[in-house]
């Protein structure tokens, strides 16, 4: 374990470690592009020069590994000075066009470039124009003039994802970044180039002029889309969440995340939400506030349950939290209730796994409702229930829907053979058109939080449990399972002014503060 | 803390000497305004109406390239630096690569406009001014939420205020 002193502060680093990790460990501000704590070292971008005690001439941190003893500052005159040229020469055909560049405000150039004061190249030359809107695959496109050819998405491509689709191409002042003829940027992680490109060079086409990324706030949350379960930043703002980005997370999903994950936000914001309950009393349609709705039904159907418990099917989905598992299952319980069945989108391709972060198993907590249903009588097999249906054995069906429907390619067919009991009850977050087919003459939907409106804990694939916060309200009207439940018992709700916070809550930051590069 | 109260002086308690003395003032202006119209300072407004100078910063103006498209790159700085919030806009991706984004709708509330010219301030490409139009009325149906329409295309300017800053004259200069 070398020690090493950085800006007159000891520190003490891994053996190999590199001065520039010694400088992350100790917070100290250094300048970098090309280099990624998740990459190899490529040392092209040559800012983060450091003077190092007894070498012959300033060293690139990201290349030289820290030796017993080193002194090591970046602050002399002289390597601010290499700094600032080095910057210039990042900006002799970059062409400053933040204002309509879309990275602008989360940009490590513009952030460089400001804090040296260098807001015109020094450069007499004309600038090289390069192409601009080059379309690299389904999700990226590439402005390759902004581009300043750091390799990082290059690299990521060979390392990571291991598709090798980009590289650079032409010498000198001519290079670009660009993929091959007949292959374009089309791999399950393409969009972590995007968050990794220190300029706006490579965008999002999802993301892309959506909005200005000064106006979004963002906080930590847990990725629904798989049984992985990334950690995950979500950006958003008062009209409902924009994009995704992952968070590092070394036992989870190092720095990266995949390319479906980044589209959940979609299903949680408001268009495609359930916004009101709604009562179907075999000829109309009638819209009510959620709690209200469940008041009704537990006045409806409470005493009914009691009495005949056996004919009564819980269905769950593995998309809500451990708490809300908990809750519920607690509470069926206690009516006397004890079948509960397994809602599982995927069966045959639940274990499949690609090596890297994306599982077959598309619900986040799947593992979390086994293990609290195993508290009580265990889950059975959907296909069971059907039967049951069949037979008249069953009456009423409380249905605890998915929120991610894309995964759910049944959904439709499932909540027409499900609503053929006497009472049907859909507890679920979307909105979706086969709503109006319902075969009961008794059916309610009421609407659910989704991920990001709750605080609570996702068991991942391994067995690891995770806790997320509350982001943002994007559905007022929505409950919780274990809202929904505690109505459904006839118990008044116990209003907290915000929700349950299980980890101390990290600030929202504005994305100025934009964290790693 | 210190204050002075103003004791009410003996003359004042009086009620016709403060009104016969406020009446000799008014009438004293009135002859003064009759024989005198040319130095009234008040102005018979609609009738009349005062000229300000082509400098005074009223409605907007969204400036227009040289084939009549508009200047505005959609980069949002002018309404991130509203105070009055009154700005709405949203961008697009534009067809011609050069171009790169383009408003399809940009908006400003008049009625929350503050006038303070902030916008035109935060503009880097020139594509929002403020004109000297500044009698902007309307009935009770009138729309006071400006669109591109409005901004850059209105009967007053002719065809649209050419912006000072042209990309392809700088691309040409190797900006």
């Amino acid at each position: 374990m070398p020690k090493c002193t950085i800006n007159g502060q000891e520190v003490e680093v891994k053996e190999g470690a590199t001065i520039i990790e010694a400088f992350k460990k100790m917070s100290e501000d250094i300048a970098h592009y090309c280099w990624h704590p998740g990459l190899s070292v490529a040392g092209v971008c040559r800012l983060c020069m450091v003077d190092v005690e007894g070498a012959r001439g300033p060293q690139i941190a990201c290349n030289t590994v820290v030796r017993e003893g080193m002194v090591i500052t970046n602050q002399s005159e002289q390597i601010k000075d290499i700094v600032r040229w080095g910057m210039d020469f990042h900006l002799i055909n970059h062409p400053l066009d933040c204002p309509i560049c879309d990275q602008a405000g989360e940009c490590g150039l513009q952030e460089q470039y400001m804090k040296f004061g260098k807001y015109d190249p020094e450069m007499g030359l004309q600038k090289v124009k390069k192409r601009k809107v080059v379309d690299l695959g389904e999700r990226v496109v590439l402005d390759s003039e902004r581009c300043i050819l750091c390799s990082r998405c290059v690299r990521f491509t060979d390392e990571v994802s291991k598709t090798n689709e980009l590289g650079i191409f032409n010498r000198g002042d001519r290079s670009e970044i660009g993929t091959y003829k007949d292959k374009p940027l089309n791999n399950k992680y393409s969009l972590n180039t995007v968050d990794i490109c220190p300029v706006g060079a490579l965008t999002s086409k999802d993301f892309r002029f959506r909005q200005r990324v000064w106006y979004l706030k963002n906080a930590d949350t847990i990725c629904n889309g798989c049984s992985t379960g990334c950690s995950v930043k979500t950006y958003y703002n008062e009209e409902g969440l924009f994009r995704v980005k992952p968070n590092h997370n070394e036992d989870v999903n190092g720095y990266w995340m995949c390319d479906e994950g980044r589209d959940l936000y979609k299903f949680a914001n408001k268009e495609s939400r359930l916004l009101k309950a709604k009562k179907f009393d075999g000829s109309t349609w009638e819209e009510v506030s959620a709690g209200s709705a469940v008041k009704s039904l537990s006045h409806q159907l409470l005493e009914t349950i009691k009495e005949t418990p056996s004919k009564v099917a819980v269905v769950y989905t593995g998309q809500f939290t451990n708490q809300e598992y908990a809750d519920s299952l607690k509470s069926f319980d206690g009516l006397g209730v004890n079948n509960f069945y397994h809602w599982m989108n995927n069966q045959a391709s639940k274990d499949e796994f690609d090596g890297l972060l994306i599982r077959g198993d598309k619900n986040p907590n799947t593992k979390g409702l086994q293990n609290e249903a195993s508290k009580f009588s265990g889950l059975k097999k959907l296909e069971n229930l059907f039967n049951e249906l069949e037979s008249g054995n069953i009456e009423t069906v409380f249905v605890m829907a998915p929120e991610n429907i894309s995964a759910y390619p049944e959904y439709e067919s499932h909540f027409k053979a499900l609503s053929k009991a006497k009472n049907f009850i859909w507890m679920g977050a979307n909105q979706t058109s086969c709503y109006e087919s319902t075969n009961s003459s008794n059916t309610y939907l009421i609407p659910l939080k989704s991920y990001v409106e709750k605080s609570g804990t996702f068991t991942n694939h391994n067995g690891t449990d995770q806790n997320f916060n509350y982001v943002t309200t994007l559905v007022a009207g929505a409950l919780t399972l274990s809202e929904a439940m505690t109505l459904f018992e006839g118990q008044d709700l116990d209003f907290e002014i915000r929700p349950k916070i299980y980890k101390t809550m990290k600030n929202n930051h504005f994305t100025s503060d934009r964290g790693e590069l | 803390m210190s204050y002075v109260v103003k004791q009410p002086d003996q003359l004042s308690k009086w009620y016709l000497p403060g009104i016969l003395k406020g009446l000799g003032y008014t009438f004293k202006n009135m002859i003064k305004n009759i024989f005198g119209l040319k130095k009234m300072p008040t102005l018979n407004y609609p009738e009349e109406k005062y000229k300000y100078g082509p400098r005074f910063k009223g409605s907007h103006i969204l400036t227009v390239k040289k084939d009549g498209s508009l200047r505005c790159t959609a980069c949002m700085l002018c309404a991130t630096n509203c105070p009055a919030q009154c700005i709405s806009i949203t961008a697009s991706e534009h067809d011609d690569p050069e171009v790169e984004k383009y408003p399809i709708k940009y908006e400003i509330d008049v009625l929350r406009c503050v006038y303070c010219g902030f916008c035109e301030e935060a503009c880097p490409v020139d594509a929002v001014r403020m004109g000297p139009e500044w009698q902007t009325p309307g009935l009770g149906d009138a729309n006071f939420t400006y669109d591109i329409q409005k901004l850059a295309y209105r009967a007053n300017l002719k065809g649209g205020i050419q912006s000072s800053l042209d990309d392809k004259e700088r691309h040409e200069a190797g900006i």
